[in-house]
């Protein structure tokens, strides 16, 4: 066999059923304001961090909703929680809160592991 | 005078004897516990200011006003008024004047605690003298000041209206106990000195009584049971008194000085902090002040029952209070006791966010924020939008408009994209993250050269002026600073004769006291019509970032109460001075609403 | 004599039922607030997705209006229940009493304005789909002579819990691009950009014409909602969004920004709704009795609706719900009688 240099590795696709969500359900319990989000992107805009760093609110509710919010949840130290997103959300949705929800139930999952 | 019974004791005194001994100690011990809770720094400045004649003076004359004639609420309601001052000071005038008597005729008694309070039932008069009748009449005319109060206090309980408040809090049962022994107190006195009014002397209240009820007071049987009667109600409600609102009576004795030597709030339930729990009347004014309360479910959100939670170290609904209030100030601001209820809230937030938040902050990448280029023109002014106003487009415009047209030096901060100014994060309660973009900012404007700083948030402001410490800049805010243009003739305006409303926005009014530029200001531009309430009493927008939980659905009724206060008088247009709360009205307003700098853009005088 | 049927809006709703109605044997009284009938649809250049010339179905809609009485400038007064009849008073003085009335009173434009992060009415360079619209149809100069970058921002006031409107407007995503392609025909030069949520090209060649759009007219499409836009001292624009596809926050600098905004419900429909006592859903559209069996029934004796009354709907949708509101009145009527 030719050896291309590259092959499927099973990490690369996104085994959604194999995903278990109890932390996003217990953030969704705190703030359901979480399932409201239809990625349009506007905080990721309007984001005042953002303008210096990668961080990205719409990217960092996608992941958790993949479980895999290991490869942004580093993103949330950046936010200023200075509430733009919040005041551009077409949805309405309390960014402010979920963010600082977000601290709790995630770290606090790392805790009991 | 003379002593009547001659042991100068009887059973009877005991009720009161023990409450009182009991109030004593719980008082001490609980002083005691405050002052050890504070930190030493917090306990050499409350100590110093003990000793400081302007703090001595400045401390009693706070204490008569507010403790004994309750200066404040007279201002707010004279029906109110009366009624808590006539209690306190009356009763306070009947205990001094209980005590002179004991000095003047029967020195050696005053040891006794009960001796002055029982006086009548202790002594008899022998022949009506003119000091004597002296006594008797301000014990009398006291007495009945206390009973016009206590009468008050009956039908407010039950008619809560007809003193002028919607709403009064829910007691709970100590407070009822505690409440109807207050009720029973002065009456049981006035009839059991009725009794007495016979040998012990009276004057125009206990005499008629003692005439009245002749069949009934003739009886000696009677007599024992009557004061009996008294002491108990003393005794009860002395000893129920720590565990009730009426704790405030002591309490706020000691936060008065707490207060004037200026300790800050360090902790939720701590120190200082306990000193302001204890004060809380309950008498339910935040609860009509609060914003929240235009919904019928956020009534248990005022900082009366926030407080009653963490006497209680209910953990769950102190947070739930702390983390939902919009901080707008308002409860604070009409608070009896001066309760500093957004500090409470404020020290609740940051222990939590201390204990709990893992995502620890990181700023570093604003070391990589270039500095702003460095002119040393004179009276130099910097120009800080903020994040809000990036969102609002027309305030940042019109601002400039201004600045052009006065003919001012001015430099943008932030049109390359703001750092926040802290205030978000510190109203959720990250004290230390928020010190990092307060150095950076902070660094960025001293070293700009500039002068002045002018900010057009109220909410940016108010960290500005509060945590910044600028030395050499000069921070202003725009209605301030173009106030100021206007006062000195660089800004020439014309008056459109409109009929405008100005709304003060809680970071700014009630937040820094700026309640007058604006409207000077705005008078130059139109014609200013007032809202229902307004300045220390203005309502919230609904969009303060002070509220962490508050849904956004939940905040529309919010802005509908604050809108409906702003157009009673029907004004044709709606004036803010925060980004906010501009974009907040404008989501559900009639009356078009316009920022402070876009009225002044829109009446400049170009000829 | 034949019979009176009020239909309340002369848009292409209401023009067409009158007309169905006529044919039917009726006398329909069509009032229209404004001074002319036709309502969106004659201040609208051309149409999607063919693009056909809008007036090429209005102008013969309107020529063929024998037997229906109609009033333009003129608006309901009163309406009140008497007996198993309505009685409709208008400004002009005039009552009637019909057993039947339409509602085809279509729905507003939401005021760009009111999202004030666009800076419509505040920056120069930032227009609606009906100012262009207006533009296109006084075939005038364009105002700006430089421009070589457009954007188009999809769902102004759409979907937008914020600005009170959480529905979508269904038509302004085809519409957009279509305005997209014709604004490309004005500077072939210059580059149009459609910032959109979801493109919704439900409809029959929707999609036809979006593929057009990207081969023929080179139109980009960017996946993210406008966030904010600022100005430089030039008037030229900066318009921020996040590109959600490939994940990054962009921003470009725009010479003319083209803001869709979207359907709300008619300034007069809580006030008609009072005036016949019938609901309206959240959204403040007209409720009608099933969204799928009878959308233009409602709730009360004698009145319907067609067209954007009940909720946005395509030109095609208005006139085929109006001819159905027509039979729906017919047959309502014949049952009265019997």
């Amino acid at each position: 066999m030719i050896d291309f240099g590259y092959g499927l590795t099973p990490s690369s696709t996104l085994k959604i059923e194999d995903v278990r969500l109890p932390a996003f359900g217990e953030l969704l319990r705190r703030e359901p304001d979480a399932a409201k989000c239809i990625a349009c992107g506007s905080c990721a805009a309007s984001c005042s961090a953002g303008v210096f760093t990668e961080m990205n609110l719409r990217r960092v509710i996608l992941s958790l909703q993949r479980g895999r919010e290991k490869e942004t949840l580093p993103l949330l130290r950046h936010c200023m929680l200075c509430g733009k997103c919040q005041l551009v959300c077409p949805r309405g949705v309390n960014t402010r809160h979920l963010i600082l929800s977000i601290g709790k139930v995630y770290q606090l999952e790392e805790d009991k592991r | 005078m003379k002593e009547r019974i001659l042991a100068a004791y009887d059973p009877f005194v005991l009720p009161f004897v023990f409450g009182m001994t009991f109030v004593l100690a719980y008082c001490l011990i609980a002083l005691v516990k405050v002052l050890i809770q504070l930190n030493a720094a917090d306990r050499r400045k409350f100590a110093l200011s003990l000793i400081t004649p302007t703090t001595i003076f400045k401390n009693i004359r706070d204490i008569f006003c507010d403790c004994l004639f309750h200066v404040k609420l007279w201002k707010r309601n004279k029906v109110l008024g009366y009624m808590h001052s006539s209690i306190a000071f009356g009763w306070f005038m009947i205990i001094v004047i209980g005590h002179i008597e004991t000095i003047l005729y029967i020195p050696e008694r005053l040891h006794k605690m009960y001796y002055p309070i029982f006086f009548r039932y202790f002594m008899e008069e022998q022949n009506t003298t003119l000091q004597g009748s002296f006594f008797f009449f301000l014990m009398d005319f006291f007495l009945l000041v206390i009973l016009s109060g206590i009468a008050i206090a009956i039908v407010k309980r039950f008619r809560s209206r007809i003193v002028g408040m919607r709403r009064t809090t829910k007691l709970t049962l100590t407070d009822r106990i505690g409440l109807y022994s207050l009720w029973a107190i002065f009456p049981l006195r006035w009839i059991a000195e009725g009794f007495t009014a016979g040998v012990a002397g009276g004057s125009f209240m206990t005499v008629p009584i003692n005439w009245l009820l002749h069949n009934f007071m003739s009886k000696p049987e009677n007599i024992t049971v009557a004061w009996w009667l008294y002491s108990i109600a003393l005794g009860t409600f002395l000893t129920v008194l720590p565990f009730t609102r009426y704790m405030h009576i002591p309490a706020e004795i000691l936060l008065v000085p707490m207060r004037n030597a200026g300790l800050p709030v360090r902790h939720t339930r701590k120190g200082f902090s306990l000193a302001m729990l204890y004060s809380c009347p309950s008498c339910g004014v935040c609860i009509d002040a609060c914003p929240m309360g235009v919904q019928k479910k956020n009534v248990k959100d005022a900082t009366v029952y926030m407080v009653r939670n963490l006497k209680r170290r209910n953990r769950k609904r102190s947070l739930e209070i702390a983390e939902k209030c919009l901080m707008c100030g308002k409860c604070a601001a009409l608070c009896q006791v001066q309760m500093d209820a957004c500090g409470l809230r404020l020290a609740y937030r940051t222990s939590q966010e201390r204990k709990q938040n893992r995502i620890p902050a990181d700023f570093g990448y604003l070391n990589a924020v270039a500095p702003l280029p460095r002119t040393e023109t004179e009276g130099k002014v910097l120009y800080y939008a903020g994040c809000m106003s990036s969102l609002t487009p027309v305030i940042s415009r019109s601002v400039q408009q201004v600045l052009r047209h006065a003919g001012v030096e001015f430099e943008l901060m932030d049109k390359d994209g703001s750092i926040c100014c802290g205030r978000p994060l510190m109203l959720a309660g990250r004290q230390d993250e928020a010190r990092a973009l307060i150095e950076k900012n902070r660094k960025l404007i001293e070293e700009s050269g500039a002068r002045i700083l002018l900010v057009s948030c109220a909410i940016c402001y108010r960290i500005f002026k509060e945590h910044y410490d600028l030395i050499g800049v000069e921070v202003m805010h725009y209605t301030e600073y173009f106030n100021r243009l206007l006062q000195e003739g660089r800004l020439k305006v014309k008056n459109s004769h409109q009929t405008l409303v100005y709304h003060d926005p809680c970071d700014l009014g009630r937040g820094c006291g700026i309640y007058d530029a604006p409207r000077t200001a705005l008078r130059a531009v139109g014609q200013l019509v007032p809202a229902l309430k307004e300045r220390e009493e203005s309502i919230c927008c609904g969009g303060s970032v002070g509220s962490l939980t508050l849904r956004y659905e939940d905040r529309e009724p919010i802005t509908r109460g604050a809108l409906d206060n702003l157009t009673a008088n029907n004004p044709e247009q709606i004036v803010t001075a925060c980004p906010l709360c501009l974009k907040t009205f404008g989501r559900y307003a009639t009356v078009p609403v316009a920022d402070f700098a876009q009225i002044l853009a829109e009446n400049l005088d170009n000829d | 004599m034949s019979q009176n049927v009020v239909v309340i809006g002369g848009g292409p709703a209401g023009i067409e039922a009158s007309r169905k109605l006529r044919d039917l044997g009726y006398t329909p009284i069509l009032i229209e607030k404004e001074p002319v009938l036709g309502g969106h649809l004659a201040r609208w250049d051309r149409l999607f997705p063919d693009g056909v010339d809008a007036s090429t179905f209005l102008d013969p809609m309107i020529a063929d209006l024998d037997g229906i009485k109609y009033f333009t400038d003129t608006e309901v007064a009163s309406i009140n229940r008497l007996k198993d009849t309505w009685v409709v008073k208008l400004s002009n003085g005039l009552s009637a009493q019909v057993r039947a009335i339409l509602l085809t009173t279509g729905f507003d434009l939401f005021k760009a304005e009111k999202k004030e992060e666009y800076g419509y009415g505040i920056y120069e360079r930032v227009i609606t789909n009906a100012d262009l619209e207006a533009w296109f149809k006084s075939g005038a100069a364009p105002q700006f002579d430089d421009v070589k970058v457009i954007g188009f921002v999809h769902c102004v006031g759409s979907r937008d819990e914020k600005a009170g409107n959480r529905q979508c407007s269904k038509v302004c995503c085809v519409t957009a691009v279509k305005q997209a392609c014709e604004i490309k025909e004005k500077f072939p030069d210059a580059t149009v950009y459609c910032f959109y949520m979801d493109l919704r090209m439900f409809g029959r060649k929707y999609e036809d014409l979006y593929l057009k759009a990207q081969k023929e007219y080179g139109i980009r499409f960017v996946r993210g909602r406008v966030s904010e836009v600022s100005e430089d001292l030039d008037g030229h624009l900066f318009v921020k969004a996040e590109d959600t596809l490939f994940g990054k926050p962009m921003k470009l600098k725009a010479d003319l920004l083209v803001l869709m905004s979207g359907m709300t419900p008619a300034a007069s429909t809580q006030q008609l709704a009072r005036m016949v006592n019938i609901q309206t859903g959240d959204d403040g559209f007209f409720l009608p009795k099933s969204l799928i069996v009878s959308p233009f029934t409602s709730s009360r004796e004698g009145i319907f609706f067609a067209g954007a009354a009940t909720g946005p709907k395509t030109l095609p949708e208005t006139l085929s719900e109006a001819s159905a509101a027509a039979l729906a009145i017919d047959h309502y009527l014949k049952t009265l009688q019997r």
